[in-house]
């Protein structure tokens, strides 16, 4: 332990934007951090209630002073009662430390405060008791110990002045280690663990199960099976996996009827699924820091949230089971059953598929009684929609069905909505209040949710602690219409026809309208537990043992990954290394820097006094979101420097990619003109101007039928319709009429008379040739053959008879002119109809 | 050939109107009956040379004269005969450019000023290394269509498309500085990248990282999923990005992450442009970031918050480093046309040309080595002789002028 440490007021908030300040510098062991400055004045007091019967009212000697008296409401009138500690830690079954005893509350308090940590609530002595299954008055340890830390806090939060303070201690002063790491091939653990749960656990952990209970270890896809079981098998220690302490200690379905030999079997099976595995070893080139898991940290999470009108919370830290529990420590507790599709969500939470954590009516009834009373309330929520396409999704709702509701938050796509039944609106809670869509303030990731009601301003939603709805458009009502038989349900509907796909972290519901400043003060907040972690480098940069540090906020961020947020170097000794180098910080873990993730890498920054804050030395203002491996109480953390004083490691540059191209299948080499080519075309050899209002309003409207990319294969029949419609069009305006013929005609056509009905029959060639010579070209091998071209369209005559070698038939029609004369057109149709031919074929299409 | 006998349709009547409606079928009969056959000498590769670089056939006295160059051993002179063409430019290099323009990627776009900007550029042999960072653009002379080029509307190269302006005439259709026309300094000034159709389809709302998408897809030839990169580090990536979409982070770990951590670096390039919707112009705020970069901020605020325009070039490192970035140019800097000198001077930018033009004028990819060869050599003379891209056009279709 060291001495001469500092003392500062954290406020560690979720957004990143921190307040602190300063108090004394006097503690001689640690760095203290008190976790409430920079909240908002709270007003209200905590809801008190009336201790449940059966338990002998109070007549001993009043409360000597206004701290005991806060005792007496906050924490004793809670515990004191017979079903929990008041069944023993009392005067009559004389079990110390008498801190419940029912004759004299100032003795109690005495006793108490024996048994109380007054900084850090969540430490107590009873806390980590009653956390620890001393005679949990529910079947959740943690829930027991988050209630007794709820009671203390209540005791202690308005008379603690500062709020709670966090001390920093050295962490454990370990080397980073070679570490056993779960292989990504799922073949050693089939081999090994998988047979054996399969065998013995599928009844339960298995998606497949009648009775299917996560985590799904034993599932019959071997993959789920291995995600599921890779945070229940310490690799490092086969005994201290969760799987063998279940069976060993706890003695959960064992299913021989000896769970010692179980358990064991199940060790051996972990230990010989680890003893496949080569450790990863720490590259000895690295420059690292000290290792610590992120359970050694500090824990940072809570205490500076408002709740003093808090009715109900759920802080989903249970891990596992089918009940949520509900710690706000006011009774009755509306504990949430699971049903279908309910996950526990990684870092505290749960994720909703497909099902709902529900309330009894009579547990949900608080609700009823409380807000009955007050005429107003909040509901509060940390929520990660799944997506932003489900409507009239429920996050939380107190409801019968879909048409009967004392109130629902839910989504609608990127809205936030808030059903209120009030006396001014329907029984469905209607219209409802929602956020503006055009604002888009609900997005698939963590936010912040509260929506208020209150009879003078009506509902309120805020997210991400700021007011995003207008003003309510229905003015305020009673909630005289409410219902006591209703239901609360989280992500659905009572009737379970309410769907809402996400992830809640906290829930929490209150007994008034939160203000702007109250619900600031919970967002600030923020969620989950979050650790202070030390990662030392006394070592490394020449200081006194156990004197330097790299500080992160870090916490579990979601199910798969951590979130290490804004590093400070710290010293807890006061001093302030001068003029030290620090570049390129990666977080290493389990003996391999992160693959991913590194926000640090480009870190370069010197140590300097001038730059010292409370905290030491700011590094970054950012945060690291990295992937979790083992789990938080297996993944073991270390830093790496690319320079950090006086030790550098030269890291290899990562490889750039190399292209290798290789052949594709032989395509043609010929293609399509596409649209404008086209038209370019047709204008070109016909020598129509393209402007020209006929031609053109053809080719605009026919301009996206016409093939618009070059490859053969994309020719479509309707290309051929459009290609057809616009030659004729052009043809027809090359030859006009009779009394307003093409402008270029008789210089394109010299020696034919458009005016003798008789031309095509006996003076084909003056039109004929030049049109072939005019679109196709001349002398050009790849267009096709001339003379079959001038075949085609004036010189073929059917020999009916006629076959070939093989004997088939050579009957075909005439030549286009002579079918044409046959058929009774003028000269001029004639014309166009020969040239719209002519123009619209592959002589002009292919290029 | 019964689908060709429409008898309902407004084209049919017209048609019927000028030939009488019998005979539709008779000459639909004929419409796609001639085949090419597959002979290549000087003439007929002087065809096709003409053919894929103005889009039209050459007259008689036009392809004579490419086939004596040809024959005379000037192929790459035959193709520049070729560009002679008023289509080339009008038709050819309008819609060559013309997909670079909108989000859709579509050729059925109006003729704008970035369409002109390349048009004019490939024209005059300008330095198309500057496509992205010139003070440039081409409009047609004072008082050759009613509507004067501006800032706010593009009325003057709609008329330019409907009037038929001739745009390889040098004198009705002119350079400009881009910055005279939009109102913007010329330092502000990036190519194509800040020109009025490019800032309407890529400034508009959104975070201003479809700018920097286009830009790679239309001018590295790669979209951001080529460039997934995820070992880079992520400190430059905004707090609008979820590091836990849904819930899950292994989607940012292992996607969202790879493209981001390169592009928003290089995207803040372009902190001080947006494209205002209601004047219909772009709009440049120096020193002030748009507040579409702090859109969704709350989504994660331990992420990079922006708080000028400089940028980054981390693909200079690891795998995408292949995309050859000039070691001369300092890999970061500030605003658009610091940005759009990087990425015009990479190697990437350059292969990029020469295989788009290897598709407009071939008709399809480099299918083997001796393509592949090709354009690495036309690539490195482009690169080696001042960027003229009707080199590279006229270097290409004598590459697949056909033996």
């Amino acid at each position: 332990m060291k001495t001469a440490k500092r003392t500062a007021t954290y406020s560690p908030l979720a957004t990143g934007m921190r307040v602190l300040r300063a108090t004394a510098i006097t503690v001689f062991a640690s760095a203290v951090l008190a976790a409430c400055g920079g909240g908002a004045a709270t007003t209200d007091n905590p809801l008190t209630q009336a201790p449940p019967p059966g338990n002998a009212p109070y007549t001993g000697p009043v409360a000597r002073d206004a701290d005991v008296l806060k005792f007496q409401q906050e924490f004793w009138s809670n515990a004191k009662t017979s079903d929990r500690c008041g069944s023993c830690h009392n005067e009559v079954v004389g079990q110390t430390p008498m801190f419940v005893r029912n004759d004299d509350v100032n003795l109690a308090y005495d006793e108490a405060l024996t048994v109380v940590n007054t900084t850090q609530p969540a430490l107590s002595r009873l806390v980590e008791k009653v956390g620890g299954g001393h005679n949990c008055w529910n079947t959740d340890p943690s829930s027991c110990a988050a209630i007794m830390t709820t009671w203390i806090e209540n005791w202690l939060g308005s008379s603690g002045g500062g709020g709670r303070q966090i001390i920093l201690t050295p962490p454990p002063s370990t080397e980073p280690g070679a570490s056993l790491n779960f292989p990504a091939d799922t073949a050693a653990f089939e081999a090994t663990v998988y047979p054996v749960l399969v065998a013995n656990c599928a009844g339960c952990h298995s998606s497949e199960s009648a009775t299917a209970q996560q985590p799904y270890f034993a599932d019959p896809d071997v993959g789920t099976a291995y995600d599921a079981a890779k945070p229940k098998i310490n690799l490092d220690t086969p005994a201290n996996s969760r799987m063998v302490i279940r069976l060993r200690s706890e003695f959960h379905n064992c299913w021989s009827g000896d769970c010692s030999a179980d358990a064991q079997a199940m060790e051996d099976a972990i230990a010989a699924f680890a003893g496949g595995i080569s450790p990863t070893t720490v590259d000895p080139n690295l420059v690292t820091s000290k290792a610590l898991r992120l359970v050694d940290g500090t824990l940072a999470a809570g205490g500076n949230r408002y709740e003093d009108a808090q009715i109900a919370l759920w802080e989903f830290k249970t891990g596992s089971g089918a009940i949520a529990y509900d710690t706000s420590g006011v009774d009755p507790a509306i504990d949430l059953n699971f049903s279908g599709g309910v996950t526990w969500f990684g870092g505290w939470g749960i994720t909703i598929t497909d099902g709902k954590a529900q309330a009894s009516t009579t547990a949900s009834a608080k609700l009823y009684d409380i807000i009955q009373e007050s005429g107003e309330f909040s509901i509060e929520a940390w929520v990660v929609p799944a997506n932003v396409t489900q409507e009239e999704a429920r996050i939380v709702s107190y409801s019968a069905g879909t048409t009967q509701r004392n109130f629902t938050l839910q989504q609608t796509l990127y809205d936030y909505r808030f059903q209120l039944r009030t006396t001014t609106t329907n029984l469905n809670g209607d219209p409802a209040l929602s956020t503006p869509s055009a604002d888009e303030v609900l997005q698939a990731t963590l936010q912040h949710v509260v929506a208020t009601y209150d009879p003078i301003n009506g509902r309120r939603i805020y997210v991400n602690g700021s007011l995003v709805t207008q003003i309510d458009p229905v003015p305020g009502g009673t909630l005289i219409d409410w219902q006591r038989e209703f239901a609360l349900v989280l992500g659905n509907e009572a009737s379970g026809d309410g769907l809402w796909q996400g992830t809640i972290r906290l829930a929490a519901i209150h007994r008034r309208a939160m203000t702007q400043e109250q619900v600031m003060q919970n967002f600030d907040a923020g969620v989950g537990e979050r650790f202070f972690m030390l990662f030392d480098i006394s070592e490394n940069i020449g200081a006194a043992p156990e004197s330097s540090y790299i500080l992160f906020e870090a916490a579990q961020y979601d199910t798969y990954a951590y979130l290490f947020d804004r590093p400070h170097f710290i010293t807890l000794d006061g001093s302030t290394p001068e003029g030290i180098p620090i570049r390129g910080l990666r977080v290493a873990m389990n003996g391999a820097e992160a693959r991913v993730g590194q926000t640090y890498a480009t870190l370069d920054d010197t140590l300097s006094a001038s730059e010292f804050g409370e905290l030491g030395q700011p590094l970054s203002s950012m945060g690291a979101v990295l992937p979790l491996e083992k789990g938080p109480q297996d993944d073991e953390f270390f830093l790496t420097f690319d320079v950090l004083a006086g030790n550098s490691f030269s890291r290899p540059a990562d490889p750039t990619l190399v292209v290798t191209e290789t052949d594709r299948p032989p395509s043609p080499h010929v293609g399509l003109r596409t649209f404008d080519e086209i038209n370019a075309t047709y204008a070109e050899v016909t020598l129509v101007d393209p402007t020209t209002p006929a031609v053109d309003m053809t080719y605009q409207e026919l301009r996206q039928s016409l093939p618009a990319v070059e490859s053969l294969n994309t020719f479509l029949s309707s290309h051929q319709v459009a290609i057809a419609q616009l030659a004729i069009q052009y043809c027809d305006a090359m030859i006009g009429t009779a009394g307003s013929p093409g402008p270029n005609l008789a210089a394109l056509f010299p020696g034919f008379d458009w005016n003798d009905n008789s031309e095509f029959s006996n003076n084909r060639d003056a039109f004929v040739n030049p049109l072939i010579d005019r679109i196709m070209g001349t002398n050009i091998g790849s267009q096709p053959v001339r003379a079959e071209v001038y075949e085609e369209l004036a010189s073929y005559q059917d020999p009916t008879t006629a076959v070939n070698a093989e004997g088939e038939s050579l009957d075909r029609p005439d030549n286009l002119i002579d079918r044409l004369i046959a058929g009774g057109s003028a000269t001029r149709s004639i014309g166009k109809g020969v040239c719209a031919a002519m123009l619209g074929n592959a002589v002009t299409l292919v290029q | 050939m019964k689908n060709m006998t429409y008898k309902k349709g407004k084209f049919a009547r017209r048609l019927a109107r000028i030939i009488g409606p019998w005979q539709i079928a008779l000459i639909g009969a004929l419409l796609a009956g001639f085949m090419a056959t597959a002979y290549a000498g000087p003439r007929e590769q002087a065809k096709r040379i003409h053919d894929r670089l103005a889009g039209v056939p050459p007259t008689d006295a036009v392809l004579q004269a490419m086939e004596n160059q040809i024959a005379g051993g000037d192929a790459v002179g035959a193709a520049y005969t070729a560009m002679d063409n008023k289509y080339f430019y009008n038709v050819t290099l309008k819609n060559f450019a013309a997909p670079w323009t909108n989000r859709d990627q579509s050729v059925f776009v109006p003729l704008n000023d970035y369409i002109a900007t390349v048009i004019g550029m490939v024209r005059d042999d300008i330095d198309f290394s500057t496509l992205l960072s010139a003070d440039l653009t081409y409009v047609g002379r004072s008082g050759i269509v009613a509507a004067a080029p501006a800032a706010n509307n593009n009325n003057h190269f709609d008329q330019l498309e409907a009037n038929n302006v001739d745009l390889s005439n040098t004198n009705d259709f002119v350079a400009m500085p881009q910055s005279s026309i939009l109102g913007i300094p010329s330092s502000a000034t990036a190519g194509v990248m800040t020109s009025r159709a490019a800032s309407e389809a890529f400034f508009v709302a959104g975070t201003n990282r479809a700018m920097f998408r286009f830009t790679l897809l239309n001018h590295m030839c790669n979209d951001m999923e080529q460039m997934l990169d995820t070992k880079l580090p992520p400190d430059w990536i905004r707090q609008d990005v979820s590091r836990s979409p849904g819930g899950d982070s292994r989607l940012f770990l292992n996607n969202c992450i790879g493209c981001h951590s390169g592009m928003d670096p290089l995207a803040g390039a372009y902190a001080y442009y947006n494209y205002n919707e209601d004047t219909g112009m772009l709009e440049y705020t120096p020193g002030n970031v748009q507040a579409k970069y702090y859109n969704n901020d709350l989504n994660f605020p331990q992420g990079f918050r922006t708080v000028d325009d400089s940028w980054e070039n981390r693909w200079r490192q690891g795998q995408n480093a292949y995309l050859g970035f000039d070691n001369s140019l300092p890999g970061s800097g500030n605003g658009a046309k610091s940005l759009g000198e990087e990425l015009g001077n990479s190697q990437a930018f350059a292969a990029c040309q020469v295989k788009k033009v290897f598709r407009a004028v071939c008709l399809r990819e480099p299918e083997n080595a001796a393509d592949r060869a090709a354009v690495n050599t036309i690539t490195n003379t482009f690169r080696s002789s001042g960027y003229r891209m009707k080199q590279v056009f006229a270097d290409t279709a004598v590459h697949c002028m056909g033996q």
